[in-house]
């Protein structure tokens, strides 16, 4: 089973998929914004994928800039990103290569294949 | 007979009499010793009245001109000759005038005093033609200047021939500097844009005009500045050579209205898609906690509120002040229904056909509703054997009326399992949608060559391009 880190700074939000993510067997950590996502990134926690929000409240692109120093720190973390904005190229273009999105508003079953895909690549 | 020959055979005096200018032969006394046709003509004078006389006493000393004095006895005696020495003056009998001297001494062999030869070519037309150009220009420089836009009259070259104040402002260059110079060599050469290029180039060989071309830039003293470039080709009466006038129209306060606009329609579209991903999460919980048989109703109604939710990201991409369109509308449902149902039946295939057209908001959520519902039941229904599935979204214009297609190569309506609440429902809502958007249902196709439901819905689908619905 799987460590993943979710990011989201909304709370229900965040619940709500720690506790299914938690419900398909995997551990969480989380984080609702940059700083706190970070602690957990630099700390020696083995963490295999990061979950992220895009939005978050005081950083438009937080979510990218979290992936982006993470990815640094931990070469082989699996990212999947989310957002309730739409998908332009130009959003497209701050992801990391490699990574994967799911679109807000996500239902258990598109959160859990997503999950699922990124975990199996 | 060649031109040498004519030449031989005819006497000077024939030469002197032909040239449409007008000539004098003064002595070294300024005696004028005779003149031709075209002299009497012009001044009005005769052979009696010129020949032997001073030059400055004919016609009643209206030659005596201080600047033709200054030409026969200063000018002359130092220099064999002199050419396009211009004299103004008001004469009694003929008017102001412009002439055009020129002047040379001739010597005969023997005779060292010798002759001067005067030109004189009345080009007062010429300079009143030219002052009255020069007028215009002004008087066209005058209203170019008061223009508000930037603009620019450029050579075929791509030079710049004129611009007005307003342009000279915002580049901050003058006028002989601006002369010359490429649109390409503007600023820092950051107007050298090769698509912008481009299309100058077209505007004269092809009579192809610029309407809109859209740049953006940092300008001294004016800031980052937004300008709609429009170009066309003007040509001048009787002129064979083309220019090519380009009006910098400055839009940069209506685009910063049109992002600020856009901002707030995306900012609206994540607050909304954002307490969609709640209520999707209300429902989740809900699923973990309730019994089996309540889960395909409660993930159904899931479904439906993702196609709602496409509909924000399609709005907040509309130029159209919020049409929707059709064939990207279902295209979105398409990926949509295709990630959340088809996690395992992932043979099956849905595609889209629809015609470029576009839908006001107020009938996007029932039609997409409707869309969401029709393919929903072809996924769960139409392929329970397995196997490779279609799925076919199309919608077209049929006379007045719009069809909505949703059609499967499954097993066919008869064959199909007696169908449970939740989809019982969801058939329910195929009829509320199709009654909201005053259409009518048909079901078609031979039995066991899958289904297709055909909708005709009054023409509420505007024609991508089309400022008015056709009908409501």
């Amino acid at each position: 089973m799987a460590m993943i880190l979710v990011v989201e700074d909304d709370v229900f939000i965040r619940e709500l998929a720690e506790s299914l993510i938690q419900d398909w067997g995997h551990q969480v950590l989380s984080a609702c914004d940059v700083p706190q996502a970070l602690t957990h990134l630099k700390s020696s926690q083995h963490i295999d994928a990061l979950f992220t929000d895009v939005y978050l409240k005081a950083e438009i692109h937080g979510g990218c800039d979290i992936a982006r120093q993470a990815i640094l720190l931990r070469p082989e973390l699996r990212v999947l990103y989310t957002t309730a904005n739409r998908l332009t190229d130009k959003l497209h273009a701050l992801f990391a290569a490699g990574t994967h999105f799911l679109p807000k508003p996500y239902t258990e079953d598109q959160l859990g294949l997503s999950v699922h895909n990124l975990l199996a690549n | 007979m060649t031109v040498s020959d004519i030449a031989a055979n005819i006497a000077a005096s024939d030469i002197v009499e032909t040239v449409p200018s007008a000539l004098l032969i003064l002595d070294r006394n300024l005696n004028i010793s005779s003149a031709n046709r075209a002299f009497y003509q012009t001044f009005r004078t005769s052979p009696e009245e010129t020949e032997g006389c001073l030059i400055y006493n004919l016609g009643n000393r209206q030659w005596d001109i201080p600047a033709l004095r200054t030409l026969l006895e200063s000018v002359i005696p130092h220099r064999a000759s002199v050419e396009g020495f211009e004299v103004e003056h008001d004469f009694p009998t003929i008017g102001r005038r412009t002439m055009l001297v020129n002047a040379r001494k001739i010597f005969r062999p023997g005779d060292h005093d010798g002759f001067i030869l005067l030109a004189i070519e009345d080009v007062s037309e010429e300079r009143a033609a030219r002052k009255e150009s020069n007028r215009n220009w002004q008087l066209t420089q005058s209203i170019v200047d008061s223009i508000r836009d930037p603009l620019v009259v450029l050579e075929h070259d791509m030079t710049l021939v004129t611009a007005s104040k307003a342009f000279l402002t915002i580049f901050g260059i003058t006028q002989a500097e601006a002369h010359g110079r490429r649109v390409s060599e503007l600023g820092q050469h950051q107007w050298d844009v090769p698509a912008l290029r481009h299309l100058l180039e077209k505007v004269l060989p092809e009579n192809k005009p610029i309407e809109s071309f859209e740049i953006e830039d940092d300008f001294p003293g004016l800031g980052r500045r937004v300008f709609n470039l429009n170009a066309r080709k003007v040509t001048q009466p009787g002129n064979h050579s083309h220019r090519l006038l380009l009006v910098f129209e400055d839009i940069t306060d209506r685009k910063q209205r049109e992002r600020d606009a856009l901002t707030l329609t995306n900012e609206i579209s994540h607050r909304i898609k954002n307490n969609l991903q709640v209520v999707v999460g209300l429902i989740a919980y809900e699923i973990k906690s309730t019994s089996a048989a309540s889960v395909p109703g409660l993930k159904a109604m899931q479904a439906r509120i993702g196609a709602i939710a496409q509909l924000y990201d399609l709005i907040s991409h509309s130029s159209r002040g919020g049409s929707i369109a059709v064939d990207a509308y279902l295209n979105e449902i398409a990926k949509q229904l295709s990630a959340s149902l088809i996690a395992d039946k992932s043979s099956i295939e849905i595609r889209v056909k629809a015609e470029p057209l576009e839908i006001d908001p107020d009938r996007a959520v029932p039609f997409g509703l409707l869309v969401n519902e029709l393919a929903t039941n072809a996924i769960k229904h139409a392929f329970p054997n397995g196997g490779v599935g279609h799925i076919l979204l199309g919608v077209e214009r049929v006379g007045d009326e719009i069809e909505l297609v949703v059609s499967d190569d499954g097993i066919g309506m008869k064959d199909k399992a007696v169908l449970a609440v939740p989809e019982k429902r969801g058939s329910d809502y195929v009829a509320i949608f199709v009654r909201q958007l005053d259409g009518t249902l048909t079901r078609s196709a031979p039995e066991g060559q899958g289904t297709t439901i055909r909708i005709r819905l009054p023409l509420l689908l505007i024609p991508a391009g089309d400022t008015e619905p056709l009908a409501a």
